[in-house]
């Protein structure tokens, strides 16, 4: 019912904008064009420009569709969260917070626990690194576990270093999602309500001061189920770097205005409390994809992804808090950057096929949707102005363009300006952040191509030789472990991709 | 052969921007852009929180704490 409910509402929301568009369509076409003025500008050098701009009219029409329709999906998925946190009912929604909270009152059921879950693959350039860290949390793990899938390096020996808990994988064939449920499989079922997981990678490194906050959010709250990390670029790493960086930085953002709903629970580091992990691995198979018994979805490409939606659909009480901070590694080479994003796109639009559209999934089909319609106006964006470019004897200035270019500009600066100087710079330079956009945009069509035509799954890891000394977590198809999943992206930085699209039109549109 | 010259760009004529394809892709581009325009805006202006004193008196029924003695 409510599922037909939203297909109808697309389709009229669809019906109506391409309606008012053949309406502007016929109406601008017999439209009196004003001829462009020649003015001077400092008074010497020749220009035309033109006050034309679309009728009053068009521009409503245009903003209120938009506007309504991104009120509509935000709303729809405000709905869907607050049918989970006011639902009682244990069958449909095992994991909302009211049902958890039902089965806890009135009784103590001991202080939070936080195991720490590393899977690691070959990981000795950075494994030691990231336990030290973790270690010096200043609200200590109560157990650390690195599961050691088919290492052939010195990764085991650094860990037992540390005083860690090493266990190695038996047989995995399955990666990292494989490695993690052979171990949480022996873990969960004997924890209790207020023992909590968090799985993370075996590069992540923690903020100072996340298991604090996660231990004083899952203490003050026996309704949550998850504590997603909220990743940021880490330093350096060039001018790709920099892209990659405001991406996460407007991300953060986004998730700051949303006042900690989750995208995604990234699997760099999240933390489950047990019981959302003991009912995730009880329903695969019935209410949710996959196999019963297994925390993680292997047939996944993004199993982070993957899981949070589980737990959406399970109703599960979800947040990333501002304090929950992890840096996250950034791909050095443009190549590597390709088969990350591909991998996660790829992921993401499998995943989301996997549920369906339903009420928890409408929210990210939106958002693939988004991006699919963003790609179509990005480009002919594109090619207008190389038309008009290569097609016109005179450049003509169109002052309501500019400005339009300026709300742009302004857009972009303002969502970076956490990111330091550098960041807001490129962001005010809008052509190369839009040329990055165009290269996502490509990914993106690949990556939905190649399901249209059922190409098989790359993992995208990249080859040894790419590699530069920070991406250790990416690997080698021999060694066919995807050990970095900070999957997010599509859906998140779609948002802000999506609407960034267009930038400015220093030239018009006749 | 001036007239020519000046008429047309430096690929295609200058006729191209006067067809029908051509306003059609515009007014396109014009739309999406106006869209996007005011989502940029959406995501400029700062979030609407509701100030504590509009919030209804909501207290919670029962504390959220994994203590169950907790304050509410």
């Amino acid at each position: 019912m409510y599922r037909r409910l939203v297909g109808l509402l697309v389709l009229a929301i669809a019906i109506i904008g391409f309606g008012i568009f053949w309406w502007t369509l016929t109406t601008t076409d017999t439209a009196v064009t004003t001829p462009p003025t020649e003015g001077f500008l400092f008074t010497t050098w020749p220009m035309f420009y033109s006050w034309q701009a679309p009728p009053l009219f068009a521009i409503i029409a245009a903003v209120t569709i938009s506007l309504t329709v991104a009120f509509v999906f935000v709303g729809l998925e405000i709905r869907d969260i607050n049918l989970s946190r006011r639902s009682h009912n244990s069958n449909t929604k095992p994991l909302a917070p009211w049902v958890l909270m039902d089965q806890t009152r009135g009784v103590f059921q001991g202080p939070v626990t936080i195991t720490v879950v590393v899977p690691a693959h070959n990981e000795e350039d950075v494994i030691g690194a990231t336990l030290d860290e973790l270690l010096a949390q200043s609200r200590k793990p109560d157990h650390v576990i690195v599961i050691a899938d088919n290492c052939t390096d010195r990764t085991i020996e650094i860990a037992r270093e540390r005083g860690v808990e090493v266990r190695e994988s038996v047989n995995n064939q399955q990666k990292k999602a494989g490695a993690l449920n052979q171990v949480l499989a022996t873990l969960i079922h004997t924890a209790g309500a207020n023992d909590t997981f968090m799985i993370m990678d075996a590069d992540t490194r923690l903020k100072q001061g996340f298991l604090e906050a996660a231990d004083k959010h899952f203490t003050d709250d026996r309704g949550l189920s998850a504590i997603g990390g909220l990743f940021y670029g880490e330093e350096g790493g060039g001018y790709i770097g920099l892209l990659q960086r405001n991406e996460y930085t407007r991300y953060q953002r986004d998730i700051r205005r949303r006042r900690g709903r989750v995208f995604v629970l990234t699997g760099t580091a999240s933390i489950f409390r047990a019981p959302a992990l003991q009912a995730v691995a009880s329903l695969r198979g019935t209410a949710i994809p996959g196999v019963a018994g297994s925390v993680y979805d292997t047939a996944a490409l993004t199993e982070d992804n993957e899981i949070t939606i589980a737990l959406k659909t399970l109703g599960a009480l979800m947040t990333s808090p501002d304090e929950c901070k992890v840096e996250t590694e950034l791909m050095p080479t443009w190549k590597m950057l390709w088969r990350q994003r591909l991998r996660w796109q790829r992921g993401a639009l499998e995943n989301i096929a996997a549920y369906g559209v339903n009420s928890t999934t409408t929210r990210y089909w939106s958002q693939q949707l988004g991006i699919a319609y963003s790609v179509f106006a990005l480009w002919t964006f594109f090619l207008l102005i190389f038309l008009q470019v290569f097609a016109s004897d005179v450049w003509i200035w169109y002052p309501f363009w500019l400005l339009v270019g300026a709300v742009f500009i302004l857009e972009r600066v303002v969502s970076v300006w956490s990111g330091g100087w550098a960041a807001r710079a490129l962001a005010a330079t809008l052509i190369p952040e839009l040329l990055y956009d165009t290269y996502l945009d490509i990914i993106f069509l690949k990556g939905a191509l190649d399901i249209a035509f059922k190409r098989q799954a790359q993992w995208g890891h990249e080859q040894p030789g790419d590699r530069v000394t920070v991406a250790s977590s990416e690997v080698g198809p021999a060694q066919a472990h995807p050990a970095t999943h900070k999957n997010t992206s599509n859906h998140h930085k779609n948002n802000s991709h999506a609407h960034s699209k267009h930038k400015s039109h220093s030239k018009g549109h006749k | 052969m001036f007239e020519t010259f000046i008429r047309d760009g430096l690929l295609f004529p200058q006729s191209l921007i006067e067809s029908r394809f051509f306003v059609i892709l515009a007014t396109l581009v014009a739309l999406n852009t106006t869209v996007y325009a005011a989502l940029a805006i959406a995501k400029l202006v700062p979030k609407f929180v509701k100030p504590s004193w509009y919030r209804r008196g909501r207290t919670r029924s029962e504390t959220r704490s994994i203590f169950p003695d907790a304050d509410v």
